[in-house]
């Protein structure tokens, strides 16, 4: 698009805009983003556009192959499964457990791990090293083993896996936020703040903050394809969403027993998994990239 | 350096008990009678039902309770398993080893395979190269791995049947257990079928050690050519290329040992995920080790192995994740600055 230039001084683009344009200038950046936000939106509105309910079985139609098969028909799009449950209503249904789920537990953590971090990363001292030590334990718990201790509390189900996923990754946030605050508190700019009379409140709001939020951006990406992975591998070890339920780790795990006969109850949501994943780290490292030049 | 090892085996033994301290309070939530989370004894006779009181001291108060807890399963005490009735301790040191091996082998794999090719796509002009690493390690690092496994097993195990798809070794091998190490042990083994079993055991090992590696590998590939991009900028390496050093040399010898030492460090904070990992690839491949060991425990709600193999799993990563920080921070003279005076 052709623009006249009004004024003759540049235009000097504002923080978030430099980001957003460097960000941009990477195509697959932007198709992350693009599939996230369609993520996104099948998490809140799948059940609404899926041809079939979920739990709809099609007698005539038991383990029918995708539709570019020449078995197939395109009145089920994916196929199929071993029941006749239509593959692609339920990879829909699926989103709002796989992807949404995860998207509520990065979002719980997230706060969580803001308000503790910030506390923790303000003090200085022995309180600090204690909670240092706490997290470095819940840290050295693998997401799967406390999963695994969360389920033999509670028995299995999703909710359960929203503890237990949510457990594993708020000490990740609390840690890099700590660091991060913890490292920002030594820099010179903060002492000129505090000589100017700022209070704590005001130095951790005002002056720290804006430097810590790229942090909290960059991790909440890698927390949220780890969330989609571990989510997906509960399912998928019957310890998180239960049978019928069309969770994605749970699909592949119900398509297990047809795997040699009708391999796409396995593949096709296992990549609907992948290319989830794949979307979100896509944002992440465009993210990443971009952030990269301001920080250093 | 003495009291920075200290401080080191100080953070070991804090988290530690943090670690003894959630593990104590799970087993007081599990939906089981205390006595039977503890000990895995059933239906224990008046004399056991004794021994257990005095042992985890259940009739005084809870801190005492916690300093018996600790006491006992630090002494190696970890109950009876309850579906193979034989002690919990006996049956963790019997599949670590195997874990181990795994975990070994499919890290060595990350590192000889992921390391020259972060350095190929860190000192490579060819755009489309950088790229294709780029784009495969992406893809690695967000594939499920056990789809991963599933799909690799039906490939090359069931329609190409070249790899077996269960187990350490075919059950045909009768190899006597020395080390615990399938490999080694074959190797030691002495008789008419060694090097058959050996065979047989490297080709069982193929397969999970490769879908294993895959995590490893990606970050390993990412982090070396970053790690080396930066390297080459220094005004050492430019030196160096001025005092007419040839450039296998300076790569060699200049840029990659600095070039591992951030490698080091994330190495230590991979652990965890690669141990998540590593249950998974157990499960489906049958792996005979500590994680299959501990899905089955949780199926069956067998409290007292989900606490051992938990314990033992967590004090494992602990271990090695300060072995590492200790090791990065011997080779790396710059990190000792801020050692003192923070945490």
């Amino acid at each position: 698009m052709g623009r006249t230039k009004l004024y003759l001084d540049d235009d000097i683009p504002s923080h978030g805009k430099r980001i957003w344009r460097l960000f941009a200038a990477k195509p697959q950046a932007l198709a992350g983003l693009w599939g996230v936000v369609l993520l996104l939106l099948l998490a809140m509105f799948g059940d609404y556009i899926a041809p079939y309910a979920a739990e709809y079985q099609d007698q005539a139609a038991l383990l029918m192959p995708p539709s570019w098969s020449n078995q197939g028909d395109v009145s089920h799009f994916l196929g199929t499964d071993d029941l006749g449950r239509d593959i692609f209503s339920r990879l829909l249904h699926g989103a709002q457990y796989t992807f949404g789920v995860a998207f509520s537990v990065v979002l719980t953590a997230l706060i969580v791990g803001v308000v503790i971090g910030s506390i923790s990363g303000m003090m200085r001292g022995l309180k600090s090293s204690i909670l240092g030590h706490l997290l470095d334990a819940l840290l050295s718990i693998p997401s799967l083993l406390m999963a695994i201790l969360v389920v033999a509390v509670t028995g299995p189900g999703l909710e359960n896996v929203f503890w237990a996923v949510g457990i594993s990754l708020t000490p990740q946030f609390v840690r890099s936020i700590h660091q991060t605050v913890h490292d920002e508190l030594q820099k010179e700019y903060v002492t000129a703040a505090s000589l100017d009379g700022a209070n704590a409140l005001q130095i951790f709001w005002y002056v720290i903050m804006p430097n810590v939020w790229e942090t909290v951006i960059i991790q909440t990406t890698l927390a949220m394809s780890a969330a989609i992975l571990d989510i997906a591998a509960l399912g998928f070890l019957n310890l998180g969403a239960q049978a019928p339920m069309p969770e994605w780790g749970a699909m592949v795990l119900q398509g297990l027993d047809n795997f040699l006969t009708s391999p796409w109850t396995v593949t096709i949501p296992g990549v609907a998994i992948l290319l989830s994943v794949l979307s979100v780290n896509l944002v992440g490292d465009g993210l990443r990239s971009a952030l990269a030049p301001m920080r250093n | 350096m003495g009291r920075y090892l200290l401080r080191r085996l100080n953070l070991f033994i804090a988290t530690s008990l943090v670690l003894i301290a959630i593990l104590f309070f799970a087993t007081r939530l599990f939906p089981a009678e205390l006595n039977y989370a503890l000990s895995g004894i059933a239906l224990p006779t008046s004399e056991q039902q004794l021994q257990i009181q005095h042992d985890f001291a259940l009739d005084k108060s809870t801190l005492r309770q916690f300093f018996a807890y600790s006491a006992e399963r630090l002494s190696g005490n970890f109950g009876i398993s309850v579906t193979s009735q034989r002690p919990v301790s006996g049956e963790l040191l019997g599949v670590l080893p195997a874990s181990f091996e795994l975990a070994f082998v499919a890290g060595l794999l990350a590192l000889i395979v992921g390391v020259p090719l972060g350095v190929i796509s860190a000192l490579s002009r060819s755009k489309s190269l950088q790229k294709l690493i780029m784009a495969v390690t992406l893809t690695g690092y967000s594939i499920p791995v056990f789809w991963l496994g599933l799909l690799l097993s039906l490939w090359f195990g069931v329609q190409l049947g070249w790899l077996p798809i269960s187990g350490q070794i075919n059950l045909l091998y009768q190899i006597p257990k020395v080390t615990g190490f399938m490999l080694l042990d074959t190797l030691l083994f002495d008789g008419t079928y060694k090097w058959a079993a050996f065979i047989d055991a490297l080709q069982h090992i193929i397969m999970p050690a490769c879908t294993l590696a895959v995590l490893p590998f990606t970050v390993v590939v990412r982090i070396t050519r970053t790690a080396m991009i930066s390297v080459m900028n220094q005004t050492y390496i430019r030196a160096a290329e001025a005092r007419g050093l040839s450039n296998t040399s300076i790569i060699l010898k200049h840029a990659l040992p600095n070039a591992l030492i951030p490698l080091l460090k994330h190495l230590g904070l991979m652990l965890g995920p690669f141990a998540s990992y590593a249950i998974v690839v157990e499960v489906i491949f049958s792996w005979p080790g500590i994680g299959a060991w501990l899905v089955s425990g949780i199926y069956q709600r067998d409290y007292t192995v989900i606490q051992g193999g938990i314990f033992a799993v967590a004090l494992v990563i602990i271990f090695f994740s300060i072995l590492i920080e200790v090791l990065y921070t011997a080779a790396n003279p710059v990190s000792r600055k801020d050692m003192y005076g923070t945490n």
